[in-house]
């Protein structure tokens, strides 16, 4: 017994005086909690958000975004378009080094190549890699199984396209397009995924998958600022807390930097009702909302064809319409969200593309307006109409119920149906809801994105118009549009399109998202870009000892 | 015996078979496809396509199930020729292997390491996964048990003596509280109070592993620390049974004549206690908890999640999240054969004690 009880003292005794880390003197390194975990760092995979962050630090492609969603030179210094929109043709730097590790001879890295790209493009593409993101290049012209990359020289890259697409350098700037060397994929197989090498500001550390990752400097990185090479940082450091409280806990102690969203477990904990940090936090950290290009949106299935729906009475386009004038999206914006996010009275394109306009009105809370098409559409006061059924996840029953309480005021008995994601989202792709709730994070930065989810040829499960609305005079605008390489014609063509899509209301828009970011106050050069990107590559850490 | 111990084995064997199938088809008729989950928003029908092919899903049920055996069994038949096949002896999927003998022209017999396949959404070995998993609950729930057996039993002696004490209704209104208090909601308090209130003083994190890195990726180092608030809640239950346990044990041997006799002699009162009384007392105490240790794995889940202990049940809620079938399957297997194996162990202990369970 006695030998028990001084066991266990020295086992507390251990427990306490465990190895802390090591000092760091003046080196900076970056926070941040990722709480849906990074699943792999091979830009192929860089689908969510979370992978998306930690990849954008390792990895360049040949064109990067502005903060203004405008393209800018990366690896590639200039560019060329074909005057028929087909033909891309891009100059690369030449002092552009993939980093330094083992997979090269001596440890040291590379300079890039075209070869490079095209191999990297190429990856992309192919099937036994099975990347989420190979429908990026569905646009390039192709011969048999080849695409049409081209390295005619070290320094020269050329691609062409099956049809002219104005929106397609935007594509470029995804992860997926990152430039990788194959010499790392030939060493690690599908380890590449826990061992990346690229040519960005930060390079792979160490990942103990599930408890942190750790990026370092690139000290060789190839952008300046002001006459200073890029990044400021020493390092960057990700934690992976599952449960959003706990660090929401951590981010008030200072042990991160930077939190990115809000959770509702501690949403009025942070913010007043209108969407402001509460006073007694400004002297800890500060709060950045922009505008994020995400539509939140409640989808109608329109075909009068599909069996989901027929005798639904969402088929009629005045039901439709009623509903989308039958709640008021100001006051939902305030009371559900906090004033967090802009509400949808403008169509589908989010507030923040470049397209986007905010001079049309498409509909507003309008009771009375709403009451009369219904009317019309044959249900006065919502007499003989059978009850909709609205499909969603738990997560915004709260939005579907206050629409259920104002719809029911004119009539329109709305019935709510809660279901997992994965199964919604697989009735939705198959056409078996009539109404369901989605939204649209864009992947590129032009209105294209939002409006080829009404284009006739993208039926799901195809293509991603779940809706299933088809107008000849719409797909012929789309055409048109992507016909057009110059900017303000074709988004006077956007414009039009828009028009029709609302008024046939296929949807019922929510809201448009904005990006939340809570920032500790002594970092400063942490910006916000409507495509929610987290750059770091700017960032400066004022260290207080 | 043997031949006891070889029918109990063939048992288990069966048993195990039936959560194959069970956990193969169960997942293959769940609504909602794994390759949606992969792709998000961008899921049109030829990348949905391409993915399914790439995970051996564009087969008919049939052939991916007997394809699953294949894989999991440690004796299989592959394909060493051709790259192309589902069943080539692929390194990158195969860790550990032997060929015994060719059955065809391109055909081996193989014997293997189980493998479980690759996460879908991470695309790691699942057998790693849950290994890494495994050995951070079954740490935790010994250092709850531990420090539940260790504080339980000196507070119930201190219940026993001082019967009827402030202490020992003190302690009694605590082990009813600390057996009725959820899992979760005790976790949340113990994070709250001792690391972020208190954290100043107790230098304890709210969350963390048993191995953490340095900011600057200089290496990992053993963070022993963050294990106590983990076990301690995990071990509150426990604890709160060992001491009602003890103390009811302890005063019913005290109350025998032998304890009396062992007075009478003039024997002092810590080694009545700790000598003879102590001793006896522990059988109940001994046969509860052998029975907790293995619900103590199960019920870690939310103290897992909470502390953010990377333990099998973290990894669980984690692959159902994301549809993540590999992984779930993988992970009911792995429980199912340790229950099965305590289950057996069980069996011959008793065995041993009662020779009347042999016979039947």
């Amino acid at each position: 017994m006695k030998n028990i009880f001084y066991s266990v003292l020295i086992l507390l005794m251990v427990l306490g005086c465990s190895r802390g880390p090591g000092k760091n003197g003046n080196k900076t390194v970056f926070r941040y909690n990722e709480a849906a975990g990074i699943t792999s760092l091979d830009p192929a995979y860089a689908r969510d958000q979370a992978n998306i962050w930690a990849t954008h630090q390792i990895f360049n492609g040949l064109v990067q975004l502005g903060d203004h969603l405008e393209i800018l030179p990366c690896i590639a210094k200039a560019w060329a378009i074909s005057s028929d929109g087909k033909e891309y043709c891009f100059h690369l730097r030449q002092d552009v080094y993939f980093h330094s590790t083992p997979v090269f001879p001596a440890g040291k890295g590379r300079r890039v190549v075209a070869a490079d790209v095209l191999y990297s493009f190429s990856r992309i593409t192919d099937p036994s890699v099975a990347s989420p993101g190979s429908w990026i290049f569905n646009y390039v012209e192709k011969t048999g199984a080849k695409y049409s990359f081209l390295a005619p020289d070290d320094s020269t890259f050329i691609i062409r396209l099956k049809q002219p697409f104005p929106p397609f350098l935007g594509i470029l700037t995804t992860l997926y397009c990152s430039v990788i060397p194959h010499e790392a994929v030939e060493m690690y197989g599908t380890d590449f995924r826990k061992n990346p090498v690229g040519t960005g500001p930060f390079q792979f550390m160490m990942w103990k998958e599930g408890v942190k990752l750790v990026l370092i400097k690139n000290p060789a990185y190839f952008e300046f600022e002001n006459g200073s090479r890029l990044p400021f940082l020493d390092a960057v450091a990700i934690t992976f807390l599952a449960d959003k409280q706990s660090a929401f806990l951590e981010f008030v102690k200072g042990k991160l930097d930077f939190m990115s969203g809000i959770d509702p477990s501690y949403k009025d904990e942070l913010l007043t009702r209108d969407g402001k940090l509460k006073p007694g936090f400004n002297s800890k950290f500060r709060l950045i909302a922009e505008p994020y290009l995400n539509t939140e949106y409640l989808g109608f299935l329109v075909d009068p064809e599909a069996s989901t729906v027929k005798k639904n009475p969402v088929v009629n386009r005045k039901v439709r319409q009623a509903i989308n004038l039958s709640f008021d999206r100001a006051k939902m914006i305030e009371f559900l969200r906090n004033n967090i996010g802009t509400p949808g009275l403008y169509g589908m394109i989010p507030k923040g593309m470049p397209s986007f306009d905010s001079t049309t009105i498409h509909y507003n809370y309008d009771p009375e307006k709403a009451r009369k098409l219904l009317a019309e559409a044959g249900y006065p006061e919502g007499r003989g109409m059978p009850p909709v059924t609205l499909s969603t996840t738990s997560d915004y029953l709260d939005i579907c119920k206050y629409l259920q309480y104002k719809a029911g005021e004119i009539g329109i008995e709305i019935r709510i149906d809660i279901s997992p994601p994965a199964a919604l989202k697989e009735m939705k792709a198959q056409a078996k809801l009539p109404f369901f709730r989605a939204s649209w994070i864009a992947d590129y930065p032009d209105a294209e994105n939002y409006l080829s989810l009404f284009y006739g040829r993208n039926f799901s499960p195809q293509g991603p118009n779940y809706t299933h609305f088809k107008n000849p005079g719409f797909d012929q605008l789309y055409e048109k549009a992507m016909a057009s390489v110059n900017d303000s014609v074709r988004f006077g063509y956007y414009r039009q399109m828009e028009k029709l899509i609302m008024e046939d209301a296929p949807v019922v828009v929510l809201y448009y998202d904005q990006v939340l970011r809570f920032v500790q106050n002594n970092v400063e050069g942490l910006g916000s870009d409507p495509m929610n990107l987290l750059t770091l590559k700017k960032v400066k850490k004022v260290v207080v000892n | 015996m043997g031949q006891f111990l070889l029918k109990r084995i063939f048992y288990g064997f069966l048993v195990l078979i039936g959560v194959i199938v069970i956990n193969f088809f169960l997942f293959n008729i769940l609504p909602g496809d794994p390759a949606r989950m992969m792709l998000g928003q961008r899921a049109d029908i030829a990348s949905v396509e391409a993915i399914n092919k790439d995970l051996g899903r564009d087969k008919p049920v049939l052939t991916q199930f007997f394809n699953y055996l294949n894989d999991l069994s440690p004796l299989s038949i592959h394909n060493a020729k051709n790259p192309e096949s589902y069943w080539y002896l692929d390194p990158q999927k195969y860790t550990a292997f032997i060929k015994l003998i060719p059955v065809s022209k391109s055909s081996v017999l193989v014997l293997k390491e189980p493998y479980l396949r690759r996460s879908y959404q991470s695309k790691k070995q699942v057998g790693e996964i849950l290994m890494e998993g495994f050995v951070n609950t079954i740490i935790l729930a010994v250092v709850a048990m531990a420090f539940a057996i260790f504080f339980g039993i000196i507070i119930g002696i201190i219940c026993a003596v001082k019967k009827n004490s402030f202490i020992d209704r003190a302690s009694l209104v605590f082990s009813v509280l600390g057996m009725s208090l959820p899992s979760f909601f005790a976790a949340i308090l113990m994070a709250w109070i001792f690391a972020f209130l208190l954290g100043r003083y107790t230098g304890l994190n709210m969350t963390g592993s048993l191995f953490s890195v340095d900011d600057f990726g200089r290496g990992e180092y053993l963070d022993l620390k963050n294990l106590i608030l983990p076990a301690i809640t995990l071990g509150i239950r426990p604890l709160a049974i060992v001491v009602e346990l003890t103390r009811n044990s302890l005063l019913e041997v005290l109350s025998q004549d032998y304890i009396r006799t062992a007075k009478a002699k003039g024997l002092s009162n810590f080694r009545i206690l700790m000598r003879h009384a102590l001793k006896n007392a522990m059988n109940p105490i001994v046969t509860a908890m052998s029975g907790w240790l293995a619900s103590l794995l199960a019920g870690a889940v939310f103290i897992e999640y909470i502390f953010d202990w990377k333990g099998i049940g973290l990894v669980i809620v984690n692959a159902l999240e994301k549809y993540d079938f590999p992984v779930l399957m993988g992970a009911v297997l792995f429980i199912s054969i340790i229950l099965v194996i305590i289950n057996i162990l069980v069996d011959i202990i008793y065995g041993m004690l009662d020779p009347r369970v042999r016979v039947q």
